[in-house]
């Protein structure tokens, strides 16, 4: 019995060596990968100071700086509720007029980036590397570029987000254009249509949706971003909350962010809702 | 009259149509057949200037169309009507505004930006929908139609350009027998009442037989036969289909969609017209 296990053994063995040993090469590169992670981490660590004891130390503190999540702070005077709603308001206004100002500017140029659109291959790898360009920089950035520029206030907030926004808009657009089925463009430009009259037929009812739910996406996630424009300082709920954090009162910045939780969780739900309406009416029709 | 002298069309190193001469009479209704990758659907877009020829001439009632452009160009689409084997509806959009779509070269940009249409318009579009047997459907979204419908759409589409001249692209490929049978009928009706010219690509020889007064069949791009349906004999059509002993493919009755007809075949009207 084991003789005959050791004859298939030894026969499979002398047929394909390599999958009973790993070869030597592999090994050794295998091994050096592992170390060269180890070490770099290790480095890190070192680089950054990191020990035992901070990591301890800084926990008992990140329990009291919790603990006065409890019980949560409430505005007593209407005021103050007030400049709170007022920010939170300022919040949504922003994500909402940068998502609407950056989509408008980028419909058009998301033609421009469309292969099925734009038969010039130059011109259209160009407006593509734009909206690259425009997304590789963060909104923040943008946000302390505008300040500079415009003032503090939300007027730089929602320039960041529509900024920004022309850029993810555009690329997402540019795909929702491309994956339009040509039969209906067919179809108009043999009934004589001319070339805005077949995007107008032919390719805006079908990319549409896609570009309505696009821009609802955007709103929602602009919004969450949004809060961290105002601790920069351009506007919104993100300014008072850092304001009440530098000021120690962690209390109250409690209260904003759960409000600010709140806020995101309610236009999660509602774009949510909206988008599975606007795409649940794309599948009825197949 | 529609003349076509010498026609060509090159896709890189294919020859997809190669020197095609045809005159067709007004009013008359002509079947193209041949096999798949003879070029028939190249030549129905060539005459509707969906793509330019690499060679040759098309012209219309004496008119030189292959070098229309721009508005004039639109306008000569718009009076060869196209239909399609896929239909080529707007899917997300409802029956009424794909049928009104037929009246896209005529309108104004702003209009139809905004899908305006006047009220004449829209009146040719439910008269029609009337005649394609639709009217009930008007409002439903075209994509929710099934495929016999879409094609009526498509045909009551045609209608409203108000063609001179209707191609239809294999329109009854993707139907089963009885709404393949009752497309053929209204295009054959179209053809009869209105005398617009029908120009008809067909899979189904049987087909070609019953609806059409002549049968131009193409091979490899060129012309193989041209004549009558009685014309063409069992070789003739072995000749077109290639003698590859792919003997299925010439037998009418494998081939067939349609359903036996009990409609009189029609005289040809070549000479009345
Ligand atoms: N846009 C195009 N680009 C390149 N080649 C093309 C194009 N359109 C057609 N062809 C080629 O031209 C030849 C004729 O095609 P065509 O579609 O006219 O044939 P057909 O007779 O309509 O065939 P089928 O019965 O399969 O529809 C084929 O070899 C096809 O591959
Ligand atoms: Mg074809």
């Amino acid at each position: 019995m084991g003789r005959t296990h050791e004859a298939i053994i030894a026969r499979a063995r002398s047929q394909v060596p390599a999958a009973f040993a790993t070869p030597p090469g592999v090994r050794i590169r295998r091994g050096g990968l592992i170390l060269l992670l180890a070490g770099l981490t290790g480095w890190c660590l070192f680089a950054f100071d990191f020990s035992p004891g901070r990591i301890v130390e800084g926990l008992a503190r990140l329990g009291r700086i919790l603990a006065f999540m409890f019980p949560p702070h409430l505005w007593q005077s209407w005021q103050e509720w007030a400049e709170i709603l007022k920010g939170l308001g300022e919040t949504v206004s922003m994500a909402f007029l940068g998502t609407v100002l950056g989509a408008t500017v980028a419909l058009p140029l998301a033609f421009l980036g469309a292969r099925n659109i734009m038969p010039f291959g130059w011109l259209r790898h160009g407006v593509r590397r734009g909206f690259d360009a425009l997304r590789a920089v963060e909104q923040i950035i943008l946000a302390l570029i505008f300040i500079r520029a415009f003032g503090l206030g939300p007027l730089a907030g929602i320039l960041a987000i529509a900024v920004s926004e022309v850029g993810t808009c555009a690329k997402l657009f540019s795909e929702a254009i491309e994956n339009t089925s040509k039969k209906p463009v067919e179809g108009v430009r043999a009934s004589g249509s001319g070339p805005l009259q077949t995007i107008r037929y032919a390719i805006m009812p079908q990319a549409m949706p896609v570009i309505l739910s696009i821009i609802l996406y955007n709103f929602e996630s602009n919004t969450r971003s949004g809060t961290i424009l105002g601790i920069v300082g351009a506007g919104g709920i993100g300014f008072l909350l850092a304001d009440r954090i530098n000021a120690y009162r962690w209390p109250e910045a409690w209260s904003i962010i759960i409000l600010i939780i709140l806020t995101v969780y309610v236009i999660d739900g509602i774009s949510a809702r909206l988008r599975m309406r606007i795409i649940g009416r794309m599948e009825n029709v197949q | 009259m529609l003349e076509i002298r010498g026609i060509t069309k090159k896709f890189g190193d294919i020859l997809a149509v190669d020197d095609v001469s045809l005159r067709i009479e007004p009013g008359q209704m002509v079947g193209i057949i041949g096999r798949s990758g003879a070029g028939k659907s190249t030549l129905l877009r060539l005459i509707n200037r969906l793509i330019d020829p690499s060679a040759g001439k098309i012209s219309f009632c004496g008119c030189e169309i292959t070098h229309l452009r721009g508005r004039e160009l639109r306008l000569w689409r718009a009076s060869c009507a196209m239909i399609f084997q896929q239909f080529n509806l707007v899917e997300r959009m409802d029956v009424l505004t794909n049928v009104l779509i037929g009246r896209v070269a005529h309108q104004g940009f702003l209009s139809s930006m905004v899908l305006h249409f006047s009220e004449l318009d829209r009146a040719r579009a439910v008269r029609a929908l009337e005649r394609v047997d639709l009217l009930p459907q008007a409002l439903q979204r075209a994509g929710t139609l099934s495929g016999g419908q879409q094609q009526r759409v498509a045909i009551a589409k045609a209608l409203v350009q108000n063609p001179k001249i209707l191609l239809a692209d294999e329109p009854i490929a993707s139907l089963d027998p009885a709404n393949a049978a009752r497309v053929m009928e209204t295009l054959k009706a179209i053809n009869r009442e209105d005398g617009i010219t029908v120009l008809v690509n067909l899979h189904t020889l049987d087909t070609a037989r019953s609806y059409c007064e002549r049968i131009v069949a193409m091979r490899e791009g060129k012309v193989h036969f041209d004549g009558a349906a009685e014309e063409l004999t069992q070789a003739r059509v072995r000749e077109i289909y290639g003698t590859d002993g792919l003997e299925a493919e010439v037998d009418e009755r494998v081939t067939s969609t349609a359903i036996p007809l009990s409609r009189p075949r029609q005289p040809a009207r070549t000479e009345a017209a």
